[in-house]
């Protein structure tokens, strides 16, 4: 167990490394962000005195490599516009991006695991038909689409305040994650409802499920206790890694409903092309997404002993 | 900020979605407010309000989108100066239509040529804390804001101050020509003649700041600057969320505000004149842009009501000229492209009447310098355009550059211009958009040729700051033909008549004598040479909660007159 732990660190560094290398090229090669003001040039000695501030006059390679010893400590500089320390801007919105991300994976373990053991328990009903229908819907709607249509038909609807608002207007903090949760959710609960139903057939059709119906259980104690939990293993890993890309920031629902989370933090960065938020966001996501799919292999091996067997 | 805002606030041509030329402009004709905008015009001007007495109380409530700073020595576009302006008031202050008057200095002499200023503090001047303002704290917001290790992408503004290179180098730590030694005067030496010295210190990089200010990296101070301006700030700025101001009453530089609070809320970049509309529509704002589409129909509904704001102001919308390369190199060939493209029909067609044709690079907002029609080639005249064609060679196969930046909302413009130039003069235009930035490297290298898109806004209000940036050899950029040029003069206009021109005006001390060499130089540049050519004059337009508030107007840098605003 510790060497199988240990090796998935190693590898999971390297993917770090490696993304933060390629990311740190692609903003680097953005070209000279402090050539202009606006429409207006910035004369050459106040840029030349911008491009020596963030260590741009160095080799490449030379800016990487302090870059990563930086990084080390914990230090990801400062940005290219108000010259805020990037990772106090991280810090700021990165409680926002995991409520968003907690909150939706409730809603797609909610939707998703009771949609696909209606489907399976009443196999080939109305409601199995129904629910493949559904999902298929949910997986087609584009979430641009989606997002773009919630923001403007729903809020200032019933208890959703209008956007835009004044910021000192109060609203309970619910209302702000609930819309932008089910946007994010919609197609991972899709996905969850069809994973759970294959699970789902396949465990009833099991041996020990036989067993259970013949020592003469309750239906329910058959499905519940026995059918339910077995099933839940390939949920359980998908839904971490959904959880995982969540928690990485959700570029296009954070930015549709301009919800202050990591997503719309990189979004705007983009826009302005500002490399230092740019590349510690996108460094941020990739380790979010190695460490959450190295807690999903590790509960794996912890929940189906057959793995660690292997 | 680096090319960025250019569609929010460094153009007045925000984004123009899905109206094309042949266009079924959807005006909707309630005839209210005088039908539609004749072309050629742009909406009429809207009255300055009438000045009505204030009484202390309300709360005025805004979108704007996240400034790039708030701390007067990096403050720069019109969004952070709004705040700053707010927060800090300079030696002189400009009215909104250009004019100065007093801040915290009352008065304010300079010597023959101009090389040498004194600014008298009015008495007993404080920063909203309490604590006492002399001229020292001058001194020290101008070496902030020009200390290398400031980094300060507005420094410039104070390049005209002798010790200014110094402080850019690392080799001195103060401005060795300013003097504060006597606390109510503040003694200012220039490297040049500049008869409107005074006009620059109204610009927040010149802002006076508390000893508590600290060094430009002091994040406490730059989310929290302590001013001396008619509002304060009510705790830190909450970045992407927004900043509230309240009535500073300690001001000693001027009569009090009277709003009790300015409430900012910060919209997103992109979007951010859709949501300052939808806000106030529904009620959350006092004072909203809009975006360009619906220009026409808010003009409809609301300029009945008075909520209307219409304006022009210190600013241009022009084609920068490469005039040192073929095909653009002689007059006639400037002259033949700028008659063949019809002005007026671009303004009707693609911006309902929202733009007005300029006919000068000085605009309007400068009437005693404002020369209409002094560009006779911006008038549309197709056989004119043809016959010096001719002269200028053009043939069918001559091709002409044309670039712009995509993003900023030009491209329905853009392509209307172009496919008038080939259909008037027969030429090929080789026409393409790419991102700012490239439109700026491909503009500044040495090989460049034809026709940019560009544009410009005034920093300060003088004729000085349009002809000095745009047509001055200095302002090139560039030592030799072989160098890009890294100023704004980037179409490489260089006459050595216009630059004695400017550098005289610089010196004069006699406003009317001063504007008389502008025009002079106008004459030459525009007139005569059609250095760059002239497209449309900035005109913006805002909706306001007049109904609520009084004495609402539009200050020179685009943003609402808070000083003055009073409760109705």
């Amino acid at each position: 167990m510790g060497r199988f732990i240990l090796r998935r660190v190693l590898q999971g560094l390297l993917v770090v490394v490696v993304a933060a290398f390629l990311i740190f090229l692609a903003t680097f090669a953005l070209g000279d962000p402090f050539a202009s003001s606006g429409e207006k040039a910035v004369p050459p000695e106040i840029a030349a005195l911008n491009r020596a501030k963030f260590g741009m006059d160095q080799p490449l390679l030379i800016q990487f490599a302090n870059y990563l010893g930086n990084l080390a400590i914990g230090d990801m500089g400062v940005d290219f516009d108000q010259r805020r320390p990037v990772s106090e801007l991280i810090l700021d919105v990165l409680p926002n991006t995991i409520v968003l991300g907690l909150v939706a994976v409730l809603f797609l373990i909610l939707f998703g695991v009771s949609a696909g053991i209606l489907a399976a328990v009443r196999r080939y009903s109305f409601w199995d038909a129904f629910v493949t229908v559904l999902t298929t819907v949910m997986i087609g709607i584009p979430v641009f689409v989606l997002a773009i249509f919630l923001v403007a038909n729903v809020s200032g609807v019933g208890p959703f305040p209008p956007v835009p608002r004044s910021f000192t207007v109060d609203v309970p903090w619910y209302f702000d994650v609930l819309l932008p949760a089910f946007t994010l959710a919609v197609i991972e609960a899709a996905f969850v409802a069809r994973l759970m139903r294959g699970s789902m057939l396949e465990v009833l059709r099991a041996d020990y499920v036989r067993t259970a119906r013949a020592k003469g259980l309750p239906e329910r104690t058959v499905i519940g206790r026995h059918a339910v939990r077995n099933s839940l293993l390939p949920v359980v890993t998908f839904v971490g890694l959904t959880l995982g890309s969540y928690v990485g920031g959700a570029i296009i629902t954070e930015t549709v409903f301009q919800y202050n989370g990591v997503g719309y933090l990189l979004s705007r960065a983009i826009t302005t092309n500002n490399a230092p938020i740019i590349t510690a966001v996108v460094i941020y996501t990739v380790v979010a997404y190695v460490l959450l799919s190295m807690v999903v292999d590790v509960l794996y091996a912890y929940l189906d002993p057959r793995i660690r067997l292997n | 900020m680096r090319g960025r805002r250019a569609a929010a606030s460094a153009i007045a041509l925000t984004a123009v979605v899905g109206l094309v030329l042949t266009g079924c402009s959807q005006q909707s004709n309630t005839g209210a407010s005088g039908g539609a905008a004749q072309a050629g015009q742009g909406f009429p001007e809207t009255p300055d309000p009438e000045q009505v007495p204030g009484k202390p109380g309300g709360v005025f409530r805004m979108g704007l989108t996240e400034p790039t700073a708030i701390d007067p020595y990096n403050v720069q576009e019109s969004e952070g100066a709004l705040v700053a302006k707010q927060l800090f008031t300079g030696l002189v202050q400009v009215r909104p239509n250009g004019d100065e008057y007093p801040g915290v200095a009352d008065t304010w002499t300079s010597n023959d040529n101009c090389t040498q200023w004194t600014f008298n503090l009015k008495p007993g001047q404080k920063f909203s804390d309490g604590t006492p303002l002399t001229s020292a704290d001058f001194k020290r917001g101008w070496e902030r804001t020009t200390a290398k290790a400031s980094a300060s992408e507005v420094a410039y503004h104070l390049n005209q101050v002798q010790g200014y290179e110094q402080m850019q180098a690392g080799t001195a730590t103060t401005l060795s020509g300013v003097n504060a030694t006597n606390p109510n005067t503040l003694a200012v030496t220039l490297s040049e003649p500049n008869c409107e010295f005074e006009l620059r210190t109204a610009h927040p990089a010149l802002s006076p700041v508390p000893a508590s200010a600290g060094a430009a990296d002091n994040t406490t101070y730059n989310d929290l600057p302590l001013g001396n301006g008619p509002f304060r700030m009510d705790g830190p700025w909450q970045h992407d969320r927004g900043i509230k101001l309240v009535r500073n009453d300690n001001y000693t530089a001027g009569p009090k505000a009277n709003l009790d609070a300015v409430e900012i809320t910060i919209t997103p970049a992109d979007t951010g004149a859709d949501a300052e509309y939808n806000g106030f529509r529904n009620g959350q704002f006092d004072w909203a842009r809009m975006p360009t589409p619906v220009q026409s129909q808010a003009r409809d509904e609301f300029d009945p009501q008075g909520k209307w704001i219409s304006k022009k102001t210190a600013g241009i919308n022009y084609l920068s000229v490469q005039v040192t390369k073929p095909p653009m190199n002689s007059v006639a060939a400037r002259k033949a492209v700028s008659m063949a493209i019809d002005r007026a029909a671009i303004t009707a067609g693609v911006f309902q009447g929202g733009q007005a044709p300029a006919t000068a690079i000085v605009p309007p907002s400068f009437p005693q310098a404002y020369q209409e029609g002094v560009c006779d080639a911006c008038t549309f005249n197709p056989d004119e355009a043809k016959r010096l064609a001719q002269e200028a060679g053009f043939q069918p196969g001559t091709e002409l550059n044309f670039q712009f930046n995509t993003g900023g909302g030009h491209e329905e413009w853009t392509a209307a211009v172009r496919q008038q130039i080939e259909q008037n003069l027969g030429i090929k235009v080789n026409y393409s958009g790419v991102p700012f930035r490239d439109l700026l490297d491909n503009q500044q290298a040495p090989d460049a040729t034809g026709i940019y898109r560009s544009a410009w806004g005034a920093d300060y209000p003088t004729p000085a700051n349009f002809l000095g940036p745009l047509l001055d050899t200095k302002s090139i950029g560039a030592a030799s033909p072989t160098e890009p040029a890294l100023g704004n003069n980037r179409g490489r206009y260089s006459n050595p008549e216009f630059d004695q021109l400017l550098a005289r005006a610089a010196a004069t001390k006699d406003e009317a004598q001063r504007d008389d060499l502008y025009k002079q130089a106008e004459q030459i540049a525009i007139g005569r040479d059609l250095a760059i050519i002239p497209m449309f004059q900035r005109q913006q337009y805002r909706l306001a909660a007049t109904d609520r508030f009084g004495n609402i107007g539009m200050d020179f840098f685009e943003n609402p007159t808070l000083d003055t605003i009073t409760l109705k």
